[in-house]
C-alpha cells in the first residue's frame, strides 16, 4: 500500500496559519487541499482518540480546538485516503498531505459493510452522488443509464414511469428487476421514483455472485445499494440549495400523410379493391389537420432540493426537503404529470462510547397523472391515425362537443384531443421509508448491529369515463349528436386505495481482525427477517352526476346495484423471508484477495418440502502491482479477480390445491358450473389446482473474471469484466398425464437459460495546463442472452394489431423477448412470380412475398420465426466533464446498438391515416420490390398486415442525455453573504438523438414481451432547461 | 481473540433465538383461499361439488359431432381440408393419436370422473339428508363419463376411490373394457337406487336416466334380457313421444316429456373465452354446423358449415317420414321455399353438399355474450324414442325374443314419424332386427350415436368407407398421454 501511496505520490498541503495556546486548549487552523492545489471541503479532522474534531469549510480550511494532549489528527474524507497527521510541538506549520486520485483508497459500499476498493475482488460498479445530483435525473435509474457498466436500462417517457433495468442480461420471462437497498432497507424498483437526487451520497451496484450471494434469493438479478447523505460529526451546518425550470418538448415528430394524400391514398386503396372513389373532389383537402402537433406541448419541468447537514459532539443530521413538478408533453399538466415532494431527516446518535443509534426517515409524496399511451387506441396512437381532412374545432352548433369529429372513421380510431380531453384520472402516494439502527461496540474492530428498515406506501387514485361524443356514427360514442346518453350507456368512476408495508429487520455482527499483521480478516454474520405485505381496496360505480370530473365520486355516483352500477374488488398478499448469512474477506499484505460468503434463506413461497435455500459464492483476487517484483512505472494499479456462486430469484407464489368457486375460470378453461333448464347456472366447486411441495426458487450459477488497472499516475483507470450466468428453476408448467384432468398444473422449476456478457468501465482525470480539468469515461456493456430449457412450453408476450398477434416470445433457442413473425422477401411483381413461389393464399401483383421458413411450399403460421430482439448487443455510455476557471461544461451521451423496434402504431384501417412511406407503395410491376411498400387497397387477402418484418426497424441509437454548461461565481460578495458556492447552470436533456428508426424514439421500454414495441409511445422529452445551484 | 469469542457467541445466541422458521410457513388462509382440507363441512359444499361434477358434460360437444361425421351421415365441412382438421381427419379415416378433439374428450372425461371421485373420497365426512340421492348422481355422472371413454377409446385407466393428484402422473395403465364396464353397471345399480323417479329441477339425473344408460350400456355389451328389463322400468316410468317431432328441437323443447337425459346448455352466463371455446356454458357444436355468412329474416344464425349431413342420409328417409326435413336443412330448397326470408348465404367452400344439420341449428337469439360460443342448445342425448329403440332391440335380440313387443315399441316410433301406422314393420327376427337399425339411424340421426351403433352391430365396415376393422372400432388414446403415461395404443394406430 504504501508503494502506491507514494507512486501516486502527490502532495497536497495544509498550512498552518497560525496557533493560539490556551490553559487547556490550544487552536489549529489549517487548509486542506488536492494534489492541484484545490480546497477540498467535508474533510473530517478528528483528534486521535476522542471524539473532538471538526471538518473543513468549502475553502478547505478549518479551525479546531484541540486539548493540550492531543498528540494526532486523523485526516479523512470520502475519495482521500485517510491521514493520521503528528500535532508537532511547535504547533505551527502543519502540513498534511493527502493522497488524491486515491480511488485507491476509495471504498465502496457492499452487503453488510464496506471494502475499500482495491481491496475488492468481485464486480461493482459505482456511481458517484456528485453525479447524479449535478444531472438532475428524475428517478434515480436515469442517472445510472450507461453511467454503470453491466447495468442495461431502457427509460420510458411519461413522467415518472419505471424503465427497464436489466443488470446482467435477461434471466427469466418475469421479476427481473434488481433488489433495491437502501441504506440497508431493502425496496423495489417501483421505489426508485421517490428518492430525491440530492440526497445520494452513492450508488453501487453488485453484479456478480460474489457481491449478490449475501442477498441469496433476492439477489439473482443483481443488487443496487444506495446510500444517502449523513452529516458529520462537529461540523458546521452547510446548507445547500439547488433548483432549475425547464421546458419540455417532443424532439420530433412522425411523417403522416396529410389531407390531400390521405384522400388519394384513400381512393386509391377503395378503387383497388373494386369500390368507389370514397373522396370525389381531393382538390380543396389542402394539408389538413396533423394530429400529432396538437396533442403534444411544450411542459415545464421544475425541481428545488435544499439540505443542510452537520453535527455536534454527540449527533450529526442531514436534512433535506426537495419538490420536483414534471408536466408531460402529451396533454400538458392537466393530463399528464409527475409530482414529487421529498423530506428526509438522516440522523446519528452517539448514545453513549459503545453504542450509537441511527435513524433515517424519509417521507414522499406523489402525485401522478397519465394519458392512454403505448396502447393501440391510446392518444398518440390515435394522433397518428386519425383523419387529418376534418378540422380542429367543432364548427357545428347542433352537434355536442368542442372537437371536430370524423365522417370517415367510425370505429376504435377516435379524436386524440376529445380522447385528452375525457381522459380523467389521478394517483396519490404517500410514502414513509426509512430505518432504526442500533449499533453496539463493545471493542475496537467489533460492531453489533440490529436495523429496521420499512416502507410503507399508501396509493390511492381515481379515474373517471365520462360519457363521450366521437362522431355519429361512432361505435365508441356514449353520446347522441345533440349530447343526450347513448341507451344504455353510462358513464363511470372508479376509486382504489393500496397499502404495501415491507419491513426488514436484520441482526448482524461486524468483526475484523489481523494475525501477524498480515492477515487481515473483515467477517459479518447475522440473521434477517423481512416481510411484505400488501392490500387494496377499489370499486366502481356507474352514473356520475353531470357527467363531470367535478362529481367524479362513488359516493355521488347513483348507479346502484345488481346492474353492475356498482362493482368491488379487493385483494392482498402477503410475503415472508427469514434468512442467515455470513461473509468473510480475507487478504494477505493487500496482494492476495479472497472472500466467501454464504446465505441461508427460507421463503414462504417455497414448497413445504423446499422450505430453505442455501446460496455459496467465492472470490479470489491478486493485486500483482503489490508485488515486490512489480516496478512499473507505467502501471500503478493491476488486479486480477475472479468469482463464482449462486445466487436466487424468488419468483415463485405458493402453489396449493385452490377451491375454484368459479361458474369459469378464465385461461384455465376450468368451468364448475352447470345449468339446469332455465334456471340461473348453478355454481359449483372445484379443485382448480394442484400443490407442488418441491417448489423453489430460480436459481443463478455466475462467474466472473476481470481485471482493475490504474496507469499513467493513475490518470487512467480501466475495469473489464467477463461473466457468464447460468439461470435454472425457471418455473413452467411440467408435463403430466392427462387422465389426471383439467386442474391447471403447478409450475414447477424446469426452464433454463444462460446469459454472457462484458462489461468494461474506462476512465480518464486529468488537469491540462493550469486550469482546465478534464474527467471522462466511458462504459461498454454486452449481454447475450438465450432461453435454453422451457419443457416444450413458451410464453408469449407483446402483441401487435386486432385481433392481437403476438410478437414477442420466450422460447427455448431463442433470445428471451424476442420478435416472432413472417420474414418477407420483396414483392411479387407479376402472376408468374405468384406462381413460381410458395403458394401464399391471397397473393396479387404487388403484395409481399414472405418466407417459406420450414420450405413446405405453403406459407402459414409455421412459417413464423425470429425476426428481430428488441434488447440491445450493446450499450456504451460516455461523460465528459471540463472544467475550466470557473466555467465548467458536462455531456453524457449514451448508445444502444442491435436492439430492434416494432413499428406498431400503424392500425391499417381503410379510413385510417397512414404513415408516409406508403407514398413509395408499389403501383405496377418493377416500380419498387421493397416489402415496406406493397401495393395498397382496403383488401388485404395476402395479409400484408400481418406480424412480419416489414414492420422491424433497426432501433440502434446515440442520445445526447446531457449538455450542461455553468459558472460558478467566486467574489468577495458572495463571500460577505457567506455563500461558499454560487453556480449557475444551462442544461439541455436528450438534447439530440442519432438513429434510423422511423418514430419518435427508439427507447422503448417495457420489460421483457413489452419492450422495443412503439403502439405511439410517450416519447422522452428534449428539456431546455437553467438553475442555480447554491451552498452556504 | 476475546472478541473474536465474543462475536461467535452472540451470533450463534442470535441465530438461535431468532430463528423461528414457523415464520415463513404457508398457509392459503392467509389469502382467504379455501383449499380442499376447508371443504365438505356443509351439505351445500357437497351441492357444489355434484355441480362442478356436472360440468365437463358440456365440454363433451365435440363427441356428439364425432358420433356423425365417422360415419355415412355427415361430412366435416368446413373452410378447407385444415379447417377442424380434428373433424376432417376423422371424417377420411385418416386420423391418428395428434386429434384435439379426441384430446378434449379423453380429458374431459377424466377431469368428470376426477370430481366425482373426489365426490367419493369425501364422502364419509359429513352426514345430512338427501345425500345418497345426490351421490346417486354423482355415480350416474362417473358411469356416464366412463361409459363415453369406453365407446371411444376402449380400455382406459379406471380409478374409483380418490381424486388424482400429481403424484399420480404416471402410475396408471389401461383396465380391460370388461372390468370398466362392470364398474359402469355398478355405478348405475346404485344410481338407480339412490336416486327419486322425477326430480322437479329439470335437467337433474334420475332414477329413470340411470336406467336407461344402464339399458343402453347392457344392449352394448350383448346382455339383452337385462336390457330389456332395466328399459321397460322406463317405458313404464311418466315419458311419453311428443308428437311433432320438430318441437323436440325447439327451445321450448327442451327437458320436455320425451327427455330421459338432456346435457344442459345455457346462454344465461355469457362467455367468452376463445382459448378454451368449448368449455362455457354454451354449445359450440351449434356454432359449427350453422351456415356460412346467412342474411335474411329466417330463424337460422350463421356458423361454420362443419357436419354437414349427406345425401345418403337424405335419401334414407322415405317419403311422408316428417324427420327427414327436420333432421335435414336444404338450405337451397329452403330458401327458395321461404323468398319472404331474403336469404343470402356462402355455400359451404368444403365438402359442400347443400345439407345441414337442422337439429342443431344456430338459431336467432339463442345465444348470448360472444355469440359463436353461448348457444343454448341441450343435447337431447337420451329420447324416450331412444329408449323403445333399445327396448324392442334388446327384446328382439335376448335369448327367448320377443317380437311382439319389438314390433309394438318400433312401431310406436315410426308412427310419430310418419302420422299415420300405414308404415308400421311386422318383420320378425334378424329382418326385425335390421329394420331397427335402420330406425335407429333415422331417429337419431346427427345426435351423435350413428358410429357407435354401427360399431356394436358390426356394420361399420360395410357402411363407412374407409373403415378398418380390427383397427377403426375404436379412436385412438391422444399421443400426448402416451408420451407421458406410456400407456399402450389401441391397435393400427
Amino acid at each position: 500500500m504504501k508503494k502506491i501511496l507514494r507512486l501516486s505520490g502527490i502532495l497536497l498541503c495544509l498550512y498552518a496559519f497560525s496557533y493560539q495556546a490556551t490553559a487547556q486548549n490550544k487552536t489549529i487552523r489549517g487548509k486542506i487541499t488536492d494534489e492541484k492545489g484545490a480546497s477540498v471541503a467535508f474533510v473530517s479532522i478528528l483528534v486521535k482518540g476522542t471524539d473532538i474534531g471538526t471538518s473543513s469549510s468549502d475553502s478547505g480550511s478549518f479551525t479546531l480546538q484541540v486539548p493540550a494532549s492531543a498528540r494526532t489528527l486523523v485526516i479523512s474524507a470520502v475519495g482521500f485516503s485517510t491521514r493520521e497527521v503528528p500535532v508537532t510541538e511547535a504547533f505551527m506549520d502543519v502540513t498534511l498531505v493527502s493522497f488524491a486520485s486515491s480511488a485507491l483508497d476509495e471504498v465502496v459500499v457492499i452487503g453488510y459493510g464496506t471494502q475499500k476498493v482495491t481491496k475488492v475482488s468481485g464486480a461493482i460498479s459505482t456511481v458517484k452522488g456528485a453525479e447524479i445530483e449535478k444531472f438532475k435525473p428524475v428517478r434515480t435509474e436515469d442517472a445510472l443509464q450507461g453511467r454503470a457498466s453491466g447495468v442495461t436500462i431502457i427509460s420510458p417517457g411519461s413522467p415518472g414511469a419505471k424503465p427497464t433495468v436489466l443488470i446482467r442480461g435477461i434471466p427469466s420471462y418475469s421479476g427481473t428487476d434488481p433488489v433495491i437497498v437502501v441504506d440497508g432497507s431493502i425496496q423495489t424498483l417501483d421505489d426508485l421514483n421517490s428518492i430525491s437526487p440530492a440526497d445520494i451520497e452513492s450508488v453501487n451496484i453488485l453484479k456478480d455472485a460474489a457481491g449478490t450471494a449475501i442477498y441469496g434469493v433476492k439477489g439473482g438479478n443483481g443488487v443496487i445499494l444506495i446510500t444517502t447523505k449523513t452529516g458529520r460529526k462537529n461540523q458546521k451546518t452547510e446548507i445547500s440549495y439547488s433548483g432549475m425550470y425547464g421546458i419540455q418538448e417532443v424532439p420530433n415528430i412522425i411523417g403522416v400523410l396529410n389531407a390531400s394524400e390521405y384522400a388519394a391514398i384513400v381512393n386509391e386503396g377503395s378503387v383497388t379493391s373494386g369500390g368507389d372513389l370514397i373522396f370525389k373532389d381531393i382538390s380543396n383537402f389542402g394539408v389538413g389537420t396533423n394530429w400529432q402537433n396538437e396533442i403534444f406541448e411544450r411542459a415545464p419541468i421544475t425541481q428545488h432540493a435544499l439540505t443542510a447537514r452537520g453535527g455536534s459532539e454527540k449527533m450529526s443530521y442531514f436534512l433535506s426537503g426537495a419538490y420536483l413538478d414534471q408536466a408531460g408533453i402529451v396533454g400538458g399538466a392537466g393530463k399528464s404529470g409527475f409530482q414529487r415532494l421529498t423530506s428526509t431527516a438522516n440522523l446519528v446518535f452517539d448514545l453513549s462510547k459503545k453504542f450509537r443509534f441511527l435513524v433515517n426517515t424519509s417521507y414522499v409524496n406523489i402525485k401522478g397523472k397519465s394519458i392512454s399511451e403505448n396502447a393501440i387506441n391510446g392518444v398518440i396512437s390515435n394522433s397518428l391515425n386519425f383523419d387529418p381532412t376534418v378540422g380542429l374545432l367543432n364548427t357545428n352548433p347542433n352537434v355536442y362537443g368542442r372537437f371536430a369529429t370524423s365522417p370517415n372513421i367510425l370505429s376504435e380510431i377516435i379524436n386524440p384531443l376529445t380522447q385528452l380531453d375525457n381522459t380523467y384520472n389521478y394517483s396519490n402516494t404517500n410514502k414513509l421509508y426509512g430505518k432504526m439502527e442500533l449499533q453496539y461496540t463493545p471493542m475496537k474492530d467489533l460492531t453489533f448491529t440490529t436495523r429496521f428498515g420499512y416502507t410503507y406506501t399508501n396509493i390511492g387514485g381515481k379515474a373517471f369515463n365520462p360519457l363521450a361524443f366521437y362522431g355519429a356514427g361512432h361505435i365508441n360514442s356514449t353520446l347522441n349528436a345533440d349530447g343526450s346518453p347513448r341507451p344504455g350507456a353510462h358513464n363511470n368512476v372508479s376509486e382504489f386505495a393500496t397499502d404495501y408495508f415491507n419491513y426488514v429487520w436484520e441482526t448482524f455482527g461486524t468483526y475484523n481482525f489481523k494475525i501477524n499483521d498480515v492477515h487481515n480478516f473483515e467477517t459479518v454474520a447475522g440473521i434477517s427477517q423481512s416481510k411484505n405485505t400488501g392490500k387494496s381496496l377499489g370499486g366502481s360505480r356507474q352514473d356520475v352526476p353531470f357527467n363531470s370530473w367535478s362529481f367524479a365520486d362513488i359516493s355521488a355516483a347513483t348507479g346502484t346495484a345488481p346492474n353492475s352500477g356498482i362493482d368491488l374488488y379487493s385483494w392482498q398478499y402477503e410475503r415472508r423471508n427469514l434468512s442467515y448469512f455470513g461473509r468473510i474477506n480475507y487478504d494477505y499484505d493487500g496482494k492476495y484477495l479472497a472472500s466467501f460468503t454464504a446465505r441461508r434463506d427460507g421463503s414462504f413461497a417455497f414448497g413445504a418440502d423446499n422450505k430453505f435455500a442455501n446460496f455459496f459464492a467465492g472470490s479470489l483476487g491478486w493485486v500483482v502491482s503489490n508485488e515486490d517484483f512489480w516496478n512499473s512505472d507505467l502501471i500503478d494499479l493491476f488486479k486480477i479477480r475472479g468469482s463464482y456462486g449462486v445466487t436466487g430469484n424468488e419468483n415463485v407464489s405458493p402453489q396449493f390445491q385452490r377451491i375454484s368457486n368459479e361458474v369459469y375460470l378464465y385461461n384455465l378453461g376450468q368451468n364448475a358450473g352447470y345449468t339446469f333448464g332455465n334456471n340461473p347456472t348453478s355454481i359449483g366447486s372445484t379443485i382448480a389446482s394442484y400443490r407442488n411441495d418441491a417448489l423453489a426458487w430460480e436459481k443463478q450459477n455466475q462467474f466472473n473474471v476481470g481485471f482493475d488497472m490504474r496507469f499513467l499516475k493513475s490518470k487512467f483507470n480501466l475495469s473489464a469484466d467477463y461473466y457468464r450466468r447460468d439461470i435454472s428453476g425457471l418455473l413452467f408448467n411440467p408435463t403430466l398425464s392427462l387422465y389426471l384432468g383439467t386442474a391447471a398444473l403447478p409450475v414447477a422449476n424446469i426452464g433454463t437459460t444462460e446469459t454472457k456478457g462484458v462489461d468494461i468501465t474506462l476512465g480518464y482525470t486529468s488537469t491540462l495546463g493550469k486550469n482546465l480539468k478534464l474527467n471522462t469515461y466511458a462504459t461498454f456493456t454486452t449481454a447475450e442472452n438465450l432461453v435454453t430449457e422451457t419443457n416444450q412450453g413458451l410464453i408469449t408476450g407483446g402483441t401487435y394489431g386486432i385481433p392481437g398477434q403476438s410478437i414477442t416470445r420466450f422460447e427455448k433457442g431463442f433470445a428471451p423477448g424476442y420478435f416472432f413473425g413472417w420474414k418477407t422477401d420483396g414483392l411479387y411483381q407479376n402472376e408468374t412470380d405468384i406462381k413460381n413461389g410458395a403458394s401464399q393464399l391471397g397473393a396479387q401483383p404487388g403484395d409481399i412475398r414472405f418466407v417459406d421458413v420450414n420450405e413446405d411450399g405453403v406459407i402459414d403460421a409455421n412459417d413464423r420465426t425470429q425476426i428481430g430482439n428488441p434488447f440491445p448487443k450493446f450499450t456504451i455510455g460516455w461523460g465528459l466533464n471540463l472544467e475550466y476557471k470557473g466555467f465548467d461544461f458536462t455531456t453524457f451521451w449514451y448508445g444502444s446498438f442491435g436492439n430492434d423496434v416494432y413499428r406498431a402504431y400503424e392500425r391499417n384501417l381503410a379510413m385510417t391515416n397512414k404513415n408516409r412511406m406508403v407514398l413509395g407503395r408499389w403501383t405496377g410491376e418493377n416500380t419498387t420490390n421493397d416489402a415496406r411498400f406493397p401495393r395498397y387497397s382496403f383488401v388485404d387477402d395476402n395479409l400484408n398486415a400481418r406480424a412480419s418484418d416489414r414492420y422491424l426497424e433497426d432501433g440502434s441509437f446515440v442520445k445526447i442525455k446531457d449538455l450542461q454548461f455553468g459558472y460558478s461565481f467566486s467574489s468577495a460578495a458572495l463571500k460577505k453573504l457567506k455563500i461558499s458556492k454560487l453556480r449557475a447552470f444551462t442544461q439541455i436533456r436528450n438534447a439530440f438523438t442519432f438513429t434510423n428508426y422511423s418514430g419518435f424514439d427508439p427507447e422503448i421500454a417495457g420489460g421483457i414481451f413489452e419492450s422495443g414495441i412503439d403502439r405511439g409511445i410517450f416519447p422522452q422529452a428534449r428539456t431546455w432547461s437553467f438553475g442555480i445551484d447554491v451552498r452556504f | 481473540m476475546k472478541s473474536l469469542k465474543i462475536f461467535c457467541i452472540a451470533l450463534s445466541s442470535t441465530l438461535i433465538v431468532g430463528g423461528c422458521s414457523k415464520f415463513i410457513d404457508y398457509d392459503p388462509v392467509e389469502d382467504y383461499q379455501i383449499t380442499a382440507d376447508l371443504f365438505f363441512t356443509s351439505s351445500a359444499d357437497y351441492q357444489k361439488a355434484v355441480i362442478a361434477t356436472y360440468s365437463p358434460l358440456q365440454w363433451l360437444w365435440a363427441n356428439v359431432v364425432i358420433g356423425d361425421v365417422a360415419t355415412d351421415n355427415s361430412v366435416t365441412g368446413g373452410e378447407n381440408a385444415t379447417d377442424q382438421i380434428g373433424f376432417q381427419q376423422i371424417d377420411d379415416y385418416t386420423h391418428n393419436p395428434i386429434n384435439n378433439y379426441l384430446e378434449e374428450a379423453w380429458k374431459s372425461c377424466f377431469e368428470g370422473i376426477n370430481r366425482a371421485n373426489w365426490l367419493e373420497e369425501n364422502k364419509e365426512k359429513l352426514q345430512f339428508s338427501g345425500k345418497d340421492a345426490l351421490y346417486g348422481e354423482v355415480y350416474f355422472l362417473r358411469a356416464y363419463y366412463y361409459f363415453e371413454l369406453v365407446r371411444f377409446f376402449g380400455d382406459v385407466p379406471l380409478f374409483t376411490e380418490r381424486r388424482l393428484t400429481v403424484s399420480d402422473s404416471r402410475s396408471l395403465q389401461r383396465t380391460p373394457k370388461a372390468e370398466v364396464y362392470k364398474q359402469i353397471e355398478k355405478d348405475l345399480n346404485a344410481a338407480i337406487t339412490a336416486l327419486p323417479a322425477t326430480n322437479p329441477q329439470k335437467g337433474r339425473i334420475t332414477k329413470h336416466a340411470a336406467q336407461a344408460l344402464l339399458g343402453k350400456v347392457l344392449l352394448y355389451q350383448g346382455k339383452f334380457d337385462a336390457a330389456a328389463t332395466m328399459l321397460e322400468s322406463v317405458i313404464a316410468g311418466p315419458f311419453s313421444l311428443v308428437p311433432d317431432f320438430g318441437s323436440i328441437f325447439l327451445q321450448n323443447g327442451e327437458n320436455g316429456p320425451e327427455s330421459v337425459f338432456e346435457i344442459q346448455y345455457s346462454n344465461l352466463s355469457p362467455f367468452f373465452d376463445w382459448s378454451n371455446p368449448g368449455r362455457g356454458q354454451g354449445n359450440l357444436a351449434v356454432q359449427v354446423t350453422g351456415i356460412r355468412n346467412i342474411t335474411g329474416t329466417s330463424p337460422y344464425g350463421q356458423g361454420w358449415s362443419t357436419n354437414l349431413p349427406t345425401k345418403n342420409l337424405a335419401d334414407a328417409y322415405k317419403t311422408g317420414d316428417r324427420r327427414k326435413a327436420v333432421t335435414i336443412l336444404d338450405i337451397e330448397a329452403y330458401k327458395t321455399a321461404n323468398p319472404q326470408f331474403n336469404i343470402t348465404y356462402l355455400t359451404a367452400p368444403f365438402k359442400n353438399t347443400g345439407l345441414y344439420n337442422q337439429k342443431y341449428s344456430p338459431r336467432k337469439g339463442e345465444t348470448s355474450g360472444q355469440v359463436e360460443l353461448n348457444y343454448l342448445n341441450n343435447f337431447r342425448t337420451i329420447r324416450f324414442a331412444d329408449v323403445l329403440l333399445m327396448a324392442a332391440e334388446a327384446n328382439n335380440r335376448k335369448a327367448t325374443p320377443d317380437a311382439t313387443k319389438a314390433q309394438t315399441y318400433l312401431n310406436t316410433v315410426r308412427r310419430r314419424a310418419f302420422g299415420n301406422n300405414n308404415n308400421d314393420i311386422t318383420l320378425t327376427s334378424t329382418l326385425l332386427t335390421e329394420a331397427i337399425w335402420e330406425e335407429r339411424r333415422l331417429e337419431f340421426a346427427m345426435e351423435g350415436d350413428r358410429f357407435f351403433d354401427l360399431v356394436r352391430t358390426g356394420k361399420a365396415a360395410s357402411r363407412i368407407t374407409g373403415f378398418v376393422v380390427g383397427k377403426n372400432e375404436v379412436f385412438p388414446i391422444p399421443q400426448n398421454e402416451i408420451d407421458v403415461s406410456g400407456l399402450a395404443q389401441n391397435p393400427g394406430y
